[in-house]
């Protein structure tokens, strides 16, 4: 018993991550039906950005009120890339063929993986993410349960994060505009609505939740490289598909249930085939059964198929 | 210098920019259309030409050896043969070839290579500069050529374009277009093999710029058009003549197996980009795990050789191999195809990445600790021997008419064969009901369905079939790489994979062929850029999404899919296959 709950604690742990990254895919996909290859190296860049904030303001500080500052640096830098992106490279793909930005998003996302390792100083192998009090060191021990303090972060990050994109969407008359938007762009548009500030508004939206993902992992690691959003991303894809694309909800519930789901098969998939070595295969796995049984995901897709 | 009327600098004497709003930035030189235009073109040719047989510069150990006159070294014979065509074409514009140029665009040309020929110079003379520790050191050839380049790139500016006809209309003998075709061909042969010999950097550049600066002037001309045109006509010649050029190169080697091994690696890369041209070219199904269908084959090509490192104790002939190995690969086109292919194109993409990271991570467990052992994880399988086929053994070099051939020019030929096969199916697949399914799947899936087209069937097959030509390359790289290793097969492989297709141009073989030369080639000769290679790459995929998606060799249907506006263009094709259709008729 202890085992499983041991599990939901590091799958919850893991999901929260996906889910921070989900978000980002669900949002622009929901706008633009398009997928945002580059947006793993948007979380990327967030954990750099936060890195590069400690470095030049406070290094050698471990105290807690640094941490606001790094996520503030972290999600500057991730939205300013974000949105020069969308601007250079994906608005005038509007209207082309759909092979076209999925090209250039492989592209953007060699190019940016390839920029960080050869310009952020030594980069080139792992860096150290610093340690901050409270949030990093001994772990919790809960009623035989060991839960790690970056957990009970990014977690809480989640959750936060949550609760004011949930504010922004229903409460806000941007977000109100950005439903409209993805229900239908023509209308939305003679309705007086500014699609492109609302597609950028969306990239944005993601690339905060990435950047405030990408500080999380590197206090969970206490590590960070140039790689580490290929997989994260490929992973949060597979989270938004899951809880079906287009839907915000979807996302953080798909984030979720893979985490956990991740966590499960380490532990219960018995004999050679389980392990830690195995689990990206099993989420892999995953994704490609819910395309197969379930291709609206968990919570049902919010996408118009326009194919 | 008195500036005429248009009617003068007109050979025809037509006005033919009177409908022309917007001028393009590069028309809008001073004195254009001046009388003085066509001599100046002369003079900066003779300049040029002339330029090159001085000196261009003082040390004897600079872009090869440019510091003898009379004597011009590589880098100034590409000048030689870029003046003698700029001379050409203005002959073309007005003179005894002046049949020619009411085909051809002469003045754009003229305007390409002299501004070309400028870039070159440039490039030359600071090349010369920096490597030898000053200006001083460029002798006075390579201030006349850089003149010269100069009057040339000038004449081409003033020169107004004459009215000339479409090419793709012209009625031309079909001897002509034969030798066209092979003057062609000889020209690429001898321009590979240039261009392989080439040792340091700067003058590869060079050469690439030469070339660049020549293929733009002949594609703003109209001359590809028209080789475009009699390639479509001349098929059987051209393919015939391609392969010739492919087979005669290990030869133009002279058993120097440094080159030959880039030619394998290139001719893999291409063969492989050619299987996936299939399924993304044709059928427009976004696979970006491919690589794993070429890592199957070489999976099963390695466990089934002759390795001490193989854990199958099977060992079966080759040819058995290779029929293995490519249904093996599309056997898991069928599974990883069936479920997804009825989801919607961006998913195909992403699933079929997973399907590539499930792959190299199966291959990299199952080394007896996370799984059976079958694969070694991830040391892979080493000491693949080399194929031996009835006493021919390839990893031995053999003696053919006095010129020897080592190993990779062994592989290259039974790669070359692989190819040839991957072409054959290529080409017949795209002229068969099956191909025009594909294009109409590609097109609109949702029409195609309704017109009858079984369209789940069609995308099974292009991913089966594209997995089965690629598992059959990949028994062949197992025993040319002799390991083989998970992370051979990375999704960044997938995605050069997909960038020599996007980059050379989707659904013709001409494009893929470039396309692989150009993404395999140029780290190999361009290593001061070695660190660089993978940002460029990205930035050049962004690029060519944004001002060529469809190609440097662009299928014209493709091309209209990617410039839907474009009238002028959607009519051109129309007329041509009205007159197509008529001619058959």
């Amino acid at each position: 018993m202890t085992e499983f709950l041991q599990q939901i604690v590091n799958g919850l742990t893991l999901g929260s991550l996906y889910a921070l990254i989900a978000v980002g895919y669900t949002v622009v996909y929901g706008i633009v039906q398009l997928i945002n290859f580059a947006h793993g190296e948007v979380f990327m860049i967030g954990a750099f950005g936060a890195l590069a904030t400690w470095t030049v303001l406070f290094k050698g500080q471990h105290g807690l009120w640094v941490l606001p500052i790094m996520v503030l640096g972290a999600v500057i830098v991730s939205v300013l890339t974000a949105v020069v992106m969308e601007r250079i490279a994906y608005r005038p793909l509007r209207g082309a063929p759909r092979l076209a930005p999925l090209i250039t998003a492989i592209g953007i996302s060699i190019f940016l993986q390839e920029a960080v390792r050869l310009f952020y100083p030594g980069a080139k192998s792992k860096l150290t993410f610093p340690e901050i009090e409270v949030v990093s060191g001994t772990a919790l021990q809960v009623g035989g349960l060991t839960i790690q303090r970056a957990a009970v972060f990014t977690v809480g990050a989640l959750a936060v994060s949550a609760v004011l994109l949930w504010f922004f969407v229903n409460r806000t008359r941007l977000g109100q505009g950005m439903q409209a938007v993805s229900q239908d762009p023509d209308t939305a548009q003679l309705m007086g609505i500014n699609v492109n500030r609302i597609i950028v508004i969306a990239f944005a939206l993601g690339a905060a939740l990435a950047a405030v993902g990408g500080v999380a992992q590197g206090l969970l690691n206490s590590n960070i490289d140039f790689r580490m959003g290929f997989l994260a991303g490929l992973k949060a894809f597979t989270a938004a598909v899951l809880g079906g694309i287009g839907n915000i909800q979807g996302a953080i519930v798909g984030g979720l249930t893979l985490g956990i789901a991740e966590s499960m098969a380490t532990q219960f998939i018995p004999g050679q085939f389980g392990g830690s070595a195995w689990k990206d295969v099993w989420a892999f796995v995953l994704l490609i059964l819910v395309l197969v049984f379930r291709p609206q995901g968990l919570l049902g897709a919010r996408v118009v198929d326009r194919a | 210098m008195s500036t005429s009327t248009p009617d003068l600098t007109h050979g025809a004497g037509h006005g033919d920019h009177d409908d022309h709003v917007t001028v393009p930035l590069l028309e809008r030189f001073p004195g254009r259309g001046s009388a003085a235009a066509w001599p100046l073109g002369l003079v900066g040719v003779l300049l040029l030409v002339g330029g090159t047989f001085l000196s261009w510069s003082y040390t004897g150990d600079v872009l090869g050896d440019l510091s003898i006159n009379f004597y011009p070294g590589g880098v100034q014979i590409c000048m030689i043969v870029l003046g003698l065509v700029a001379l050409a074409f203005l002959l073309a514009h007005r003179g005894p070839l002046s049949r020619l140029g009411d085909w051809l665009d002469s003045a754009a040309a003229v305007r390409n290579l002299g501004l070309g020929a400028v870039a070159y110079m440039a490039v030359a003379i600071g090349v010369i500069a920096y490597e030898s520790g000053g200006l001083i050191n460029v002798n006075p050839g390579g201030w006349v050529s850089l003149v010269g380049a100069l009057l040339l790139a000038a004449s081409g500016l003033m020169l107004v374009s004459r009215q000339h006809k479409d090419p793709l209309f012209a009625k031309t003998t079909s001897w002509l277009e034969i030798c066209a075709i092979i003057v062609l061909m000889a020209l690429v042969l001898f321009g590979a093999a240039y261009a392989l010999g080439i040792g340091d950097g700067a003058s590869f550049v060079l050469f690439l710029m030469f070339v660049a600066a020549a293929a733009t002037a002949l594609a703003k001309s109209g001359v590809f058009t028209w080789i475009g045109l009699i390639a479509q006509k001349n098929r059987p010649v051209l393919m015939l003549g391609a392969f010739a050029v492919a087979f005669l190169f290990p030869f133009t080697q002279g058993g120097s197996d440094e080159n030959m091994s880039i030619a394998t690696q290139v001719l893999i890369f291409a063969a492989t980009a050619l299987g996936l041209n299939i399924v993304v070219g044709l059928a427009g199904l976004l696979d970006l795990g491919y690589i794993a269908f070429l890592g199957a084959g070489a999976y099963v090509g390695a466990v089934l050789s002759n390795s001490a490192f193989a854990t199958i104790g099977w060992k079966p002939p080759f040819l058995v191999v290779v029929l293995v190995g490519a249904i093996f690969s599309s056997i898991l086109g069928l599974i990883i195809g069936s479920p997804t292919l009825r989801v919607s194109g961006d998913y195909l993409a992403i699933v079929t990445l997973a399907f590539g990271e499930i792959f190299r991570f199966t291959m990299g467990n199952l080394d007896g600790n996370n799984g059976p052992d079958l694969t070694n994880g991830p040391n892979g399988v080493p000491a693949i021997p080399d194929l031996n086929f009835f006493g021919f053994d390839f990893g031995q070099p053999h003696n053919v008419a006095g010129i020897t051939l080592g190993r990779f020019a062994n592989y290259y030929f039974l790669l070359l064969v692989i190819a040839a096969i991957i072409i054959f199916v290529f080409v017949r697949l795209n002229n068969s009901r099956i191909g025009r399914g594909w294009v109409a799947i590609r097109e609109d899936e949702k029409a195609a369905e309704a017109m009858g087209v079984n369209v789940f069937g069609l995308k099974l097959f292009a991913f089966a079939g594209g997995a089965f030509l690629a598992g059959m390359a990949g028994t062949v790289k197992a025993h040319h790489d002799v390991s083989v290793t998970p992370d051979q097969y990375i999704f960044l492989e997938s995605a050069f994979l997909l960038a020599a297709i996007v980059l050379g141009g989707m659904g013709t073989v001409a494009g893929v062929l470039v396309g692989a030369t150009i993404l395999k080639l140029l780290p190999e000769k361009l290593r001061f850029i070695a660190d660089y290679r993978l940002l460029i790459f990205g930035l050049v995929l962004v690029l060519m999404m944004r001002f060529r998606p469809e190609g440097i060799i662009a299928n014209q249907r493709r091309k209209l899919e990617f410039h839907e506006d474009d009238e002028d263009l959607a009519e051109r094709i129309e007329e041509v296959h009205l007159e197509e259709a008529e001619a058959k008729a």
